[in-house]
């Protein structure tokens, strides 16, 4: 048995017009505002927004996804590719931090070794906001579902 | 929107000329797929997530310009193409221009 469907809501359909590029002017104006204050509603647009990107994707699936699929199942492919890229980043991570201990435990001078770690803690700092960016922007990013 | 590569709209008549409209954008994949990728340049075969990269990048290019084209109150866009390039090491950018059009009803 299947639940009765609900009537959309005054603010669903106003999205789904958003969405469409069916308001006029002085209504989008007004809805965009509205985005920028109603976290749920923009949700809602994202969600809108990704289910019209995912539709137009009407070719029908090629043989070798299905053994992608398969492929990405198995222990011996997908489970490598995984423990290796985190074996690369965690090598990545520790030649980061040994320069680090390298650099501290120099003889350097005190102000060039003041800049290098100055230069290191800013990329760190650039690194993690551009992270912190784009996990942030990811929910509203219907381009992610995109295969083909 | 009717988007079409032809200067005109079969069985329809263009009214307006609104004027060009284009959209872009330029994406990369992350670096663990960069890695995937680069092993699958060894190995031959389709590079995949280069393809969804191209893919991704299309679809966002195409959405601006028609978000630009439902802005200035189009019914259509003619003469659609597409333009690619590398504008870093992974990055791709796409450009989608076209015509924005009125056209006359029915």
């Amino acid at each position: 048995m299947t639940a009765p469907e609900t009537e959309p809501t005054r603010d669903e359909l106003l999205a789904m017009a958003y969405v469409d590029g069916e308001l006029d002017e002085a209504a989008r104006v007004e809805f965009d505002a509205r985005l920028r204050a109603e976290p749920a509603l923009l949700r809602e647009v994202s969600e809108l927004r990704q289910f019209g990107v995912i539709a137009r994707q009407v070719a029908p699936p090629e043989p070798m996804d299905y053994e992608w699929e398969r492929l990405d199942k198995e222990v011996l492919y997908g489970g490598s590719q995984r423990l290796g890229l985190f074996l690369i980043a965690l090598a990545a991570a520790g030649f980061a931090l040994l320069g680090v201990i390298t650099i501290w435990a120099s003889s350097l001078e005190p102000v060039p070794k003041f800049l290098v770690g100055a230069l290191l803690l800013g990329l760190s700092l650039v690194f993690l906001a551009t992270l912190r960016g784009r996990l942030r922007t990811l929910p509203h990013d219907p381009y992610t579902e995109v295969r083909r | 929107m009717i988007i079409v590569t032809t200067f005109e709209v079969p069985g329809r008549s263009i009214s307006t000329n609104l004027g060009l409209v284009r959209g872009s954008a330029v994406r990369s994949r992350h670096i663990g797929r960069d890695i995937l990728a680069m092993m699958k340049q060894i190995v031959g075969g389709e590079v995949e997530e280069y393809t969804k990269l191209m893919a991704e990048v299309r679809e966002q290019s195409l959405d601006r310009m028609v978000a630009e084209a439902q802005a200035r109150g189009a019914d259509a866009i003619v003469g659609m193409r597409f333009a690619s390039t590398e504008v870093a090491r992974g990055a791709a950018e796409f450009l989608v221009y076209g015509t924005a059009v009125k056209l006359d009803p029915e």
